[in-house]
């Protein structure tokens, strides 16, 4: 595979979820997927920065989507909340903000023509499963695993549109790509509640609590997400939830490239598994 | 013959059950009319609601495999495609208390409907002689929730209202709050504003649910999201939602990247976050998520600033003077 894009790692994969920027180019540069940092791009606003300044959290997208058309590339992130944001921005500025949006961006000497789409590493991975499934040296035959796919990989529909909202299957078709057994659970395109971890604290909870207990009850060895924001909640919170609940066992919660990156024969230390709080030991054993 | 078959989940006031019905493949079917055939043709005991037939009464709504639809304004093709299916499970909106089979209770959410004091207090330069006149720009801001038909999909599957609806509302009231907090014509836009922050309004997932299931194309998270950012303009900036959104927004013009480190402090302050997230701030240490350096160094010092940042700042400012 050639392909490179202009990468928009987001905040989180430089802080909390750093694991997640380890595995992803670390997949990126096994399967043949050059990622170019976009120079100076800044936070998406994370679904947050819209409620206090609309008009700072467009701009700054704007902005992003601009450096990303200046170096006549792409965009790609491991984000779904950068993907919806970016994504938003994108279609707000199509349809009709385009102009006036630019004359701000003219200031930094910047302009936006609507040639730099966006993406996701999900959509990139099951997109070419046919070009890396060929390299998987390690068929994770004796793992059972449970998609996550998190509220802002597929909703709404209208902004993400890459599959079939309702029934989405490429978590399910890279699962298996890697060798590994896929489980539905009834939480798969349910929230994590991270969005909403401080304002509604026990909500969060009780669907982070949720999620990580169907998973193990229909036999999973762990949960799997497309999102840095979802693994946060899922993983970072799962001990609290699983405190404020009562629902018991642990769950982990593996980043989607760390599960390619598992299957591709790519060192653990790669890809960042010992950074969890839930502990990937067990599941790493059957590896 | 290609068949069809309905399993529709009943109840009579004391009993549940999910009752099969099959019928012959008609491309011209919707939902309601595939309903509307069952009751006429197979069994006149089924209950459902439906009136206009043409997607503006809004009585219709049900949940095909778990998801809210406007059954006249579906097509029965469409969701046998969606779902790679010919057996379709057909259920009452969630969200909702059901009355008889299909049936809810609408009683109870237009109380709930009542607090966003849906109405236009209009300003005091507007007459009965002179009317209440806006201009077409004014209008088109909230022309979108002026399409609401109240069919509840936007409710059905709310991720916070399944969890709990005793400190959230449905999202379609927020639409309304929200439609006469951005009238032009209106005296008090705070008003409904007011309202709605006492009952959730900093509790949205952002699960985008009601976006994606309302017929109408409105989307009622935005609405909420438009009446946080009227109440911050406003002056309402306490609570951990408005501070948490601020801090990002902070975040953006200081550096350019989110300061994950002073994000609880500044949503919770100094004294909670330092108390009450003790164990969850061991836990990201010992874990290797966060080293002492980088956490010392994002609490007292920041991040780098990102390349271009006075760019940044510049085409930030300038949106926010026009």
């Amino acid at each position: 595979m050639n392909r490179k894009y202009a990468f928009f790692p987001g905040c989180v994969l430089d802080g909390a979820a750093h694991e997640a920027r380890m595995a992803t180019e670390a997949v990126a540069g096994r399967i043949g997927v050059e990622l170019v940092e976009i120079p100076g791009w800044s936070c998406c606003g994370a679904s947050q920065t819209q409620d206090v300044d609309p008009e700072a959290a467009l701009a700054a997208n704007a902005r992003n989507l601009a450096l990303a058309e200046k170096m006549g590339l792409d965009v790609l992130t491991a984000c779904s909340t950068c993907a919806l944001m970016l994504r938003t921005a994108r279609q707000t500025l199509m349809n009709g903000r385009m102009a006036d949006v630019n004359e701000a961006l003219a200031t930094a000497d910047l302009e936006y023509k609507g040639t730099a789409e966006v993406s996701h590493i999900l959509w990139l991975l099951a997109d070419t499963i046919q070009d890396w499934a060929p390299m998987v040296k390690t068929p994770l035959s004796k793992l059972q695993v449970a998609s996550f796919y998190g509220c802002h990989t597929v909703r709404p529909p209208k902004v993400m549109g890459y599959e079939n909202h309702l029934a989405p299957h490429s978590m399910e078709a890279i699962i298996t790509a890697c060798g590994a057994k896929p489980v539905l659970i009834p939480d798969r395109l349910k929230c994590c509640g991270f969005h909403a971890v401080f304002p509604a604290e026990q909500t969060a909870h009780r669907l982070t609590a949720s999620a990580a207990d169907n998973a193990r009850k229909n036999g999973a060895d762990c949960l799997l997400t497309p999102c840095p924001l979802c693994h946060m909640q899922l993983d970072m919170y799962q001990p609290d939830a699983r405190e404020d609940t009562g629902k018991g066992g642990e769950t982990p919660v593996l980043h989607l490239t760390q599960l390619v990156g598992l299957a591709l024969g790519i060192e653990h230390e790669k890809l960042g598994l010992s950074k969890h709080i839930v502990s990937t030991d067990a599941l790493l054993a059957k590896c | 013959m290609r068949t069809i078959t309905f399993d529709i989940d009943r109840f009579d006031g004391s009993r549940s059950w999910t009752q099969s019905y099959s019928f012959e493949h008609d491309p011209a079917h919707t939902v309601l009319s595939c309903l509307i055939a069952i009751k006429e043709k197979q069994d006149p005991t089924l209950n459902f609601t439906a009136s206009c037939r043409s997607a503006i009464c809004g009585s219709c709504a049900v949940r095909v495999n778990g998801n809210a639809v406007l059954a006249c304004d579906t097509k029965l093709d469409s969701v046998l495609k969606q779902w790679g299916s010919d057996r379709l499970q057909i259920s009452p909106l969630g969200n909702f208390t059901v009355l008889s089979d299909l049936v809810v209770d609408w009683s109870p959410k237009i109380e709930r409907l009542r607090t966003a004091r849906t109405g236009l207090k209009a300003r005091k330069e507007f007459t009965a002689e002179t009317g209440c006149q806006q201009t077409p720009a004014e209008f088109a801001r909230i022309q979108k929730q002026w399409d609401c038909i109240l069919c509840g999909c936007c409710a059905s599957e709310c991720n916070k209202l399944t969890d709990d609806r005793r400190d959230f509302l449905e999202p379609f009231v927020y639409t309304h709050a929200n439609r006469y907090a951005q009238d032009s014509r209106s005296a008090e836009p705070m008003l409904h504003v007011r309202e709605m922050l006492g009952r959730g309004l900093w509790k949205c997932l952002h699960c985008m649910e009601c976006v994606t299931k309302c017929p109408k194309q409105i989307a009622p998270a935005a609405d909420i999201s438009a009446m946080r950012a009227l109440a911050y303009a406003n002056g309402v900036t306490d609570g951990k939602g408005p501070r948490h959104a601020a801090a990002f927004r902070t975040d953006l013009e200081n550096t350019g990247r989110l300061n994950e480190v002073r994000l609880v402090p500044r949503t919770e302050g100094l004294i909670d976050a330092a108390t009450g997230r003790m164990s969850f701030t061991f836990r990201m240490l010992k874990s290797g998520k966060l080293s002492t350096r980088e956490a010392t160094k994002l609490y007292f010092v920041d991040n780098s600033p990102i390349e271009g940042l006075d760019g940044l700042r510049k085409i930030i400012r300038y949106r926010r003077a026009k």
